[in-house]
């Protein structure tokens, strides 16, 4: 699967109403991405990198475009099917962890598989293979309050990796962690895409995590200035330009 | 365990002004109809303590303030199982203590309870030990419930007047609390040398026994029929159902605790609600996350339910905690508390709907939950 098309947008705009204005933050964005992939979309804030990952995953409808992910077009769906699409192929990986204060560890990975209607020894099994994979075999049942924010950040990730998501979304996943969590949250959303084949999308300003991508791409004011593969995936067969 | 349970169990402090808040709307209602409850029970102490198995009453009455005609005695017993029946004799007296020092004189009226101090008799409550039954034998011996005797202004030995006749006070029994008027027993012989017992053609309750306790209720039933509509039989257990019934059919207790009911479920929903939707909006980004991922908005509702079902048991479990708490208070002044199965059961589905609906108006600020809004 690796290197074959997962997601691709054409034509996403958005504009919010700031009073009686109206400021558009997307312009006419074409948009892909790759199986196998980490796509890093960087820029400065306020130049529409989260709105746009949030009309890539279905959380927020562009006022026009397109948006064919595993080949079916998103934004044609109905609000469950969005919600069904994003249970069953989307990851996401917040700044904030967002965990729920009362669930240990395996827990929090359970909830979620719960949802996707596996099994609960299986759901456990899956809980705590993903943990371990994010190296935290030993720490199956903290809490969010006994995990350092690194860890809650890898807890967040087994959660998203749980699911063995197609799509796996990031967006500032390490702002909030020192270096060193960081450099292991970028490695794991870096296997995520070799081992697991997933097309993974991060938004960030952090610029020491473009060793780690396979493509990166700039944005300001709501356009992409720039996009710029590091290892060309298979299927292109032209780079993508804005 | 459930993410709803789990997080109730982690985050109780956020959740206690409900729980509290549950616990006092029922505990409202709860107590205030343990206390009428109670206040009835006292009323028909004697009835439910009495070794009678059957009460005769008046057809139309479904209380013991009644009379019938005295005719109805020798009607019983053209039942052969029927091996006694006595009327039940109360009447209305003067108490008067005979102060010393500094005492402050009592005149009251009090409610006078003629029994026959004979061990088996069908007036004689089932729980008066021996020593009170002997007491009982002396004639102008009365002897009265230990809460009231401060009432009274007497302590066991002492002299006092009933109707301006002098009596002793022998001994004290518990369990016979009074509200109002206190009880006071004395014998039949007693009763009569203080001018009380009424000898005209007119009784009160009948207190019958039968042979055969098992067959009260077949009994009963022939009495009825024998009876041909002039009395009524009932057996104990309906009589006291039927008493604890007519009690709520009071007006005045049935506005107050209407109004105690109406003032509990306003209460326990607001704050409920409110406290619900304060701990919901402090968990917005934990459940945005799971909307992200794809869980839909009926299923976060579900958790929110859940949630809202166990504050509602755990305000049950906080209700009864409270409810020993004041029925003993309550003992300690000398006050019984009743709760008959029914008011427990409605107070309990009460605080379970309050609960339930408080979770439904806050399944609003779920909306809150936009997983964009997670983006930054």
């Amino acid at each position: 699967m690796n290197g074959k098309l997962a997601i691709d947008a054409k034509g996403l705009s958005k504009a919010y109403k700031i009073g009686k204005q109206k400021q558009s933050v997307l312009k006419d964005v074409d948009f892909n991405a790759y199986h196998g992939q980490v796509t890093m979309v960087m820029g400065p804030s306020g130049s529409g990198k989260s709105t746009l990952i949030a009309a890539l995953s279905g959380l927020m409808k562009p006022d026009e475009g397109e948006v064919i992910a595993l080949g079916e077009s998103l934004w044609k769906k109905k609000k469950s099917k969005i919600d069904r699409f994003r249970l069953d192929h989307c990851g996401f990986i917040f700044q904030g962890f967002n965990l729920f204060p009362a669930l240990n560890a395996t827990q929090q990975v359970e909830q979620v598989l719960k949802y996707c209607k596996v099994k609960k020894s299986e759901a456990k099994k899956r809980a705590v293979a993903a943990l371990t994979e994010v190296g935290l075999e030993k720490r199956l049942k903290q809490t969010p309050s006994a995990l350092s924010g690194g860890e809650k950040q890898r807890v967040a990730i087994a959660r998203a990796l749980s699911k063995n998501p197609q799509l796996l979304f990031a967006d500032e996943p390490t702002s909030a962690l020192d270096s060193v969590s960081g450099q292991v949250v970028i490695k794991l959303l870096h296997r995520a895409a070799k081992e697991h084949g997933a097309a993974v999308i991060v938004v960030t300003h952090d610029p020491r995590l473009e060793a780690y991508a396979d493509r990166v791409i700039h944005m300001e004011d709501g356009k992409i200035l720039s996009d710029h593969f590091v290892n060309q995936p298979q299927d292109v067969v032209e780079t993508p330009v804005s | 365990m459930s993410l709803a349970l789990s997080t109730l169990i982690y985050e109780w402090r956020r959740y206690m002004a409900a729980v509290i808040a549950l616990a006092v709307a029922g505990l409202l209602v709860l107590a205030l109809v343990g206390m009428f409850m109670g206040i009835g029970k006292n009323f028909s102490a004697t009835i439910d303590r009495s070794p009678a198995h059957i009460m005769i009453l008046p057809p139309d009455s479904e209380g013991l303030g009644t009379s019938q005609p005295r005719r109805n005695i020798p009607l019983l017993f053209q039942h052969s199982e029927v091996v006694e029946a006595t009327p039940f004799n109360v009447t209305w007296g003067q108490f008067t203590n005979f102060p010393e020092g500094e005492q402050k004189a009592v005149r009251e009226g009090v409610q006078i309870y003629v029994v026959d101090p004979i061990p088996g008799a069908v007036t004689l409550p089932t729980d008066f030990p021996e020593d009170v039954i002997l007491a009982l034998q002396e004639p102008y011996s009365v002897i009265l419930d230990v809460t009231s005797l401060n009432k009274l202004g007497v302590k066991v030995g002492d002299k006092a007047k009933i109707n301006g006749r002098t009596v002793t006070v022998r001994a004290t029994i518990s369990g016979y609390p009074s509200l109002f008027n206190s009880m006071i027993f004395t014998s039949r012989q007693s009763a009569k040398l203080l001018g009380l017992v009424r000898e005209g053609p007119r009784v009160g309750a009948i207190l019958v026994k039968v042979s055969d306790p098992a067959r009260t209720d077949t009994v009963a039933a022939e009495l009825n029929v024998i009876g041909k509509g002039q009395f009524k039989a009932w057996t104990k257990p309906e009589l006291s159902k039927r008493n604890q019934e007519s009690m709520f059919k009071n007006s005045f207790i049935s506005i107050l605790l209407g109004f105690m009911l109406v003032v509990g479920v306003f209460i326990g929903v607001v704050i409920t609600w409110q406290t619900l939707q304060g701990a919901i909006l402090a968990n917005i980004k934990e459940f945005a996350s799971l909307r992200a991922l794809g869980v839909s908005i009926g299923s976060l509702n579900l958790i929110i339910m859940e949630l809202s079902f166990w504050v509602g048991v755990a305000g049950l479990g906080m209700t009864a905690i409270l409810l020993v708490g004041v029925t003993a208070l309550a003992g300690a002044m000398g006050l019984t508390m009743f709760y008959p199965l029914w008011s427990v059961i409605t107070i309990a589905i009460m605080l379970l709907i309050i609960s339930v609906l408080s979770g439904l108006l806050s399944l609003g600020v779920l909306k809150k939950s936009q997983p964009a809004d997670l983006l930054r």
